[in-house]
């Protein structure tokens, strides 16, 4: 478990961190999301004990970390951002180091390393140096790292950041199956990831924790009204205020035209209810032909930019 | 295994793995090579290393801050220093390990100077005495401690190698100067001071097989304070 309450962090003047506090269960992956200068590698380097906070609590698997602070990251895997490792050394010397470091018994290192390797999937360069491998086997290695005292909390900043299309894949499934029984929180720029990865989203900015939930109850909280797409053939223009004057409909906008097809963009008002059918029935009414009809769902990109906008206006400019 | 000596075991090892090990073995063996031939190996003279020790405290100059720079500076650098600081060591094991690392390498730099020995013990007719030079190898291992102790301390303070260099390069040739040399310009107890604080001074008596309690202690206490504020350094990362 990781628990956070009310940790603060400030450099001089800069407050990077305002009073986070969250919890991460056993068996949860939750991903920390932010942008840049958001707060989220503080309160990462807060968690694992590279930073101390100013204020609040911060406790890994049930030890705090300032007054058990060994003892908390023992039972921490940490892979930092960009997985920096000793290029001099080869990979098997440094899960060797690493497993020493972890005080892992002698009779059980080599089992250790090896499973940690076959996981990773760097058994193939286990002899090469790693200054002379790519970023992606360095950010694999750095992963097996994290991995190889079996830590029941792992911390794992931009896991995937360096790896190829099929590499991410394979990682973001042994990022699942060690999430069924680990306590995991992942930090991430990309939020296409953290939707597909983690069981619950953690939205940062400013230094505080604006939203804590699944990624569907993130979306159902923040996402907005709810959107629909129709496309239409409607030479009589016909169309636009048969949907205006169904009950629930807050706006119709056109977004493009191909000859006598129409696609049209409609918000529903606050707390209306599905209004597919009736938008049908009043097409039909008009004698409007119909190719397309569906809702829109938000993403998680656009509950992350609703509440950046929302938590700092001068952004709603920018955009 | 300790932590303490895991770290020292790598740290160790890594000298062997990069260039700059290799050149400060070299740059050492070249540099008291000079001095041997020149200074100590004079046909008809005396079967005695005592000038060779007496010169050691200069020709350590350059060679233990380019092992110490990289202890920390590199660390901190590559991003390493995130993974150490958050293992289940504390600074001080961290720091202790990365010193104890650097100090055998040092001893390891000593080892072809052996040579010089052997050369000596070869020539010489009589042979020359025992014990000066064990006492006067001691003397280069207590001064190259103190020495990377300070360099040490340095390289927690940036995350710069040739600052890291530079700072214990520069502090070194400062302390050897003043406490070596009498300052004419500086109150009589100041003068006290520096004598009380003299290298030199301490490693003649070794190179003249003096081993006193004294100056061993003063090396070991003066490396001690020097690594307690590196450790003071390495804490204060995490409030910066």
């Amino acid at each position: 478990m990781i628990k956070a309450a009310g940790i603060a962090k400030s450099f001089g003047r800069v407050r990077a961190v305002r009073g986070v506090s969250f919890t991460v269960e056993p068996g949860q992956v939750a991903g920390l999301l932010g942008p840049n200068g958001a707060g989220k590698s503080t309160t990462i380097r807060i968690i694992t004990g590279f930073l101390p906070a100013d204020a609040g609590i911060v406790e890994v698997a049930g030890f705090d970390m300032r007054r058990a602070s060994l003892e908390a990251r023992r039972h921490l895997g940490y892979l930092p951002e960009a997985a920096p490792l000793y290029p001099e050394m080869s990979v098997v010397g440094f899960l060797r180091y690493r497993a020493k470091l972890f005080g892992i018994a002698p009779r059980d290192r080599a089992r250790a390393i090896g499973a940690a390797m076959e996981r990773c999937r760097v058994e193939a360069v286990r002899t090469r140096r790693i200054g002379h491998l790519s970023r992606g086997y360095r950010q694999r290695v750095g992963l097996a790292a994290a991995l190889l005292h079996d830590p029941p909390v792992l911390v794992l900043d931009e896991p995937t950041s360096a790896l190829d299309p099929s590499q991410v894949v394979e990682t973001r499934e042994l990022i699942r199956d060690l999430g069924r029984t680990r306590t995991v929180l992942v930090s991430s720029h990309v939020l296409g990831e953290v939707e597909r990865l983690c069981s619950r989203a953690l939205i940062i900015a400013g230094g505080a924790l604006l939203a804590d939930g699944t990624p569907a109850e993130l979306v159902r909280r923040h996402g907005g009204p709810a959107r629909y797409v129709v496309e239409a053939r409607d030479e009589g223009r016909r169309a636009e205020p048969a949907l205006r004057a169904v009950m629930g409909v807050a706006a119709v906008r056109e977004e493009r035209a191909e000859g006598q097809w129409r696609r049209l963009a409609v918000e529903a008002g606050t707390d209306a209810p599905d209004l597919r059918e009736p938008m049908a029935a009043a097409l039909a009414g008009a004698g409007v032909a119909v190719r397309e009809l569906s809702p829109r769902h938000a993403s998680l990109e656009d509950v992350f930019l609703r509440l950046l906008r929302a938590a700092d206006p001068a952004r709603e400019h920018a955009a | 295994m300790s932590a303490s000596a895991v770290i020292a075991g790598r740290e160790f090892r890594s000298f062997f793995r990069l260039p700059v090990g290799w050149v400060v073995i070299a740059l050492y063996a070249a540099l008291t090579g000079v001095v041997f031939a020149a200074g100590t190996l004079q046909p008809g003279g005396v079967a005695t290393m005592r000038d060779f020790f007496a010169l050691s405290a200069w020709l350590m100059l350059p060679v233990t801050p380019a092992i110490s720079m990289r202890l920390f500076a590199e660390e901190a650098r590559s991003g390493t220093l995130e993974s150490l600081a958050t293992s289940p060591v504390s600074d001080a094991q961290v720091v202790l390990g990365k010193y104890l690392g650097a100090l055998a390498f040092l001893v390891a730099v000593l080892v072809p100077t052996l040579a010089f020995v052997a050369t000596l013990w070869a020539v010489a007719d009589p042979r020359p005495e025992v014990g000066p030079i064990v006492a006067g190898y001691l003397s280069l291992v207590l001064l190259g401690g103190l020495y990377l102790a300070v360099g040490t301390l340095a390289s927690a303070l940036t995350s710069n190698q040739t600052l890291a260099f530079l700072l214990t390069f520069f502090f070194l040739v400062a302390l050897l100067l003043a406490s070596g040399t009498r300052l004419d310009f500086v109150p009589d107890w100041a003068q006290r001071a520096f004598y009380a604080v003299s290298i030199q001074r301490r490693v003649a008596e070794f190179a003249k097989g003096i081993v006193g309690l004294g100056d061993t202690v003063f090396f070991i206490s003066g490396a001690a304070c020097f690594l307690a504020l590196a450790w003071g350094a390495l804490e204060s990362r995490r409030w910066r």
